[in-house]
């Protein structure tokens, strides 16, 4: 009667193992999760790069946002940065495309765009208060807002043609279904 | 050859800007409040550097989020609040020691359950030794190398069973 009983407190032990690490196989420990998607975009007021009139993102309501975050010290934001020239000439009548300078200085950014181009607007983030709003985790990070104000995802990493066209087309259609927008994550 | 090639590397990236320039923090707070600020930013996970808090990683990111704690601190949010800011951006992942509340009590409890059974079963195993048994076990202890004592016990039937193996 005893002897089965510590064979079958093994066996609970091990299927709970199992679940643990089944459940942690399933995901990337370097994917850091995002949260934001669906949910409104922080508001933020920041400086352009080289001075100028501050922007502020309620300004820019009624029309989808492109927010890229890039810095010139980062080496994967200097391939895709051509993307994002080619995005802000092609698809800049359907969205507005910035770029926000993540921890660099803004001679460093300056410096850039004279050599890479700068066809789109650029803004300062003072010590990052914007990128810890948005939940940034590393640079490049390619954000798309809606008309209304949504964050709709994000794309990690450099973003390429495809990819950018795809995102642009999606923010002019309404807002997905949550339950499908979960499904589909990124 | 190695460490040549990886210093001129290292000096081609410096010169050529390949890192983010170092920012200087925002001024600490008072001494009360800064201390609250250093007890959550122990608590939080630097985003870019995965295992590592925010208080103890010299990237900038870390900086930032350590400015964002300060910031919070000093509009006078509670802790729970400030938790809940990150938690809402990076999800739990951010917290170093995982809440104990649902499945997480799996991870908070399951070391100690691990400990105590493996204490019972130790404790079930280890039967008192005869009296006998502990003097021979002393005896023979000592000498593992020489060859074995007569036993004194020729009452013992597991030796008697031996015995008569050996002499088949």
């Amino acid at each position: 009667m005893k002897r089965w009983r510590i064979p079958a407190a093994f066996a609970v032990v091990a299927a709970a193992l199992l679940f643990v690490l089944f459940k942690g196989f399933g995901r990337n420990p370097h994917e850091v999760p995002f949260m934001l998607k669906g949910a409104p975009a922080p508001d933020f007021v920041l400086k352009p790069l080289g001075g100028g009139e501050a922007v502020k993102l309620s300004d820019l309501k009624g029309r989808p946002v492109v927010l890229n975050f890039w810095a010139s010290w980062c080496g994967p934001c200097k391939y895709e940065h051509p993307v994002l020239e080619w995005g802000a000439r092609e698809m800049g009548s359907q969205a507005v495309f910035m770029g926000v300078v993540f921890e660099d200085t803004e001679e460093n950014a300056l410096d850039f765009l004279r050599r890479m181009g700068a066809s789109f607007p650029q803004l300062m983030d003072e010590r990052s208060r914007m990128a810890v709003d948005y939940g940034v985790a590393g640079v490049p990070e390619t954000y798309f807002i809606d008309a209304q104000g949504t964050i709709r995802g994000k794309h990690v990493g450099p973003i390429d043609p495809q990819t950018l066209a795809a995102r642009v087309k999606e923010l002019s259609q309404p807002a997905p279904a949550s339950t499908a927008e979960a499904a589909r994550q990124r | 050859m190695n460490a040549v090639l990886v210093s001129l590397t290292l000096a081609l990236s410096l010169a050529t800007g390949q890192f983010a320039p170092q920012q200087a923090a925002s001024d600490p707070l008072a001494p009360a409040r800064e201390a609250r600020v250093q007890v959550l930013a122990k608590k939080l996970r630097c985003a870019v550097c995965q295992g590592l808090s925010v208080a103890d990683s010299p990237s900038s990111m870390a900086r930032a989020q350590l400015d964002k704690v300060r910031e919070l601190v000093s509009d006078g949010k509670t802790d729970e609040e400030i938790v809940d800011y990150f938690v809402a951006r990076y999800g739990e992942w951010v917290l170093l020691e995982p809440r104990a509340e649902g499945f997480n009590w799996f991870v908070w409890l399951g070391p100690v359950v691990l400990v105590l059974g493996g204490l019972f079963v130790i404790l079930r195993q280890r039967q008192p030794l005869p009296e006998g048994a502990v003097a021979t076990e002393a005896a023979t202890a000592p000498s593992p190398s020489s060859p074995p004592a007569p036993s004194t016990d020729d009452a013992d039937p597991y030796l008697q069973a031996v015995r008569r193996e050996l002499e088949r």
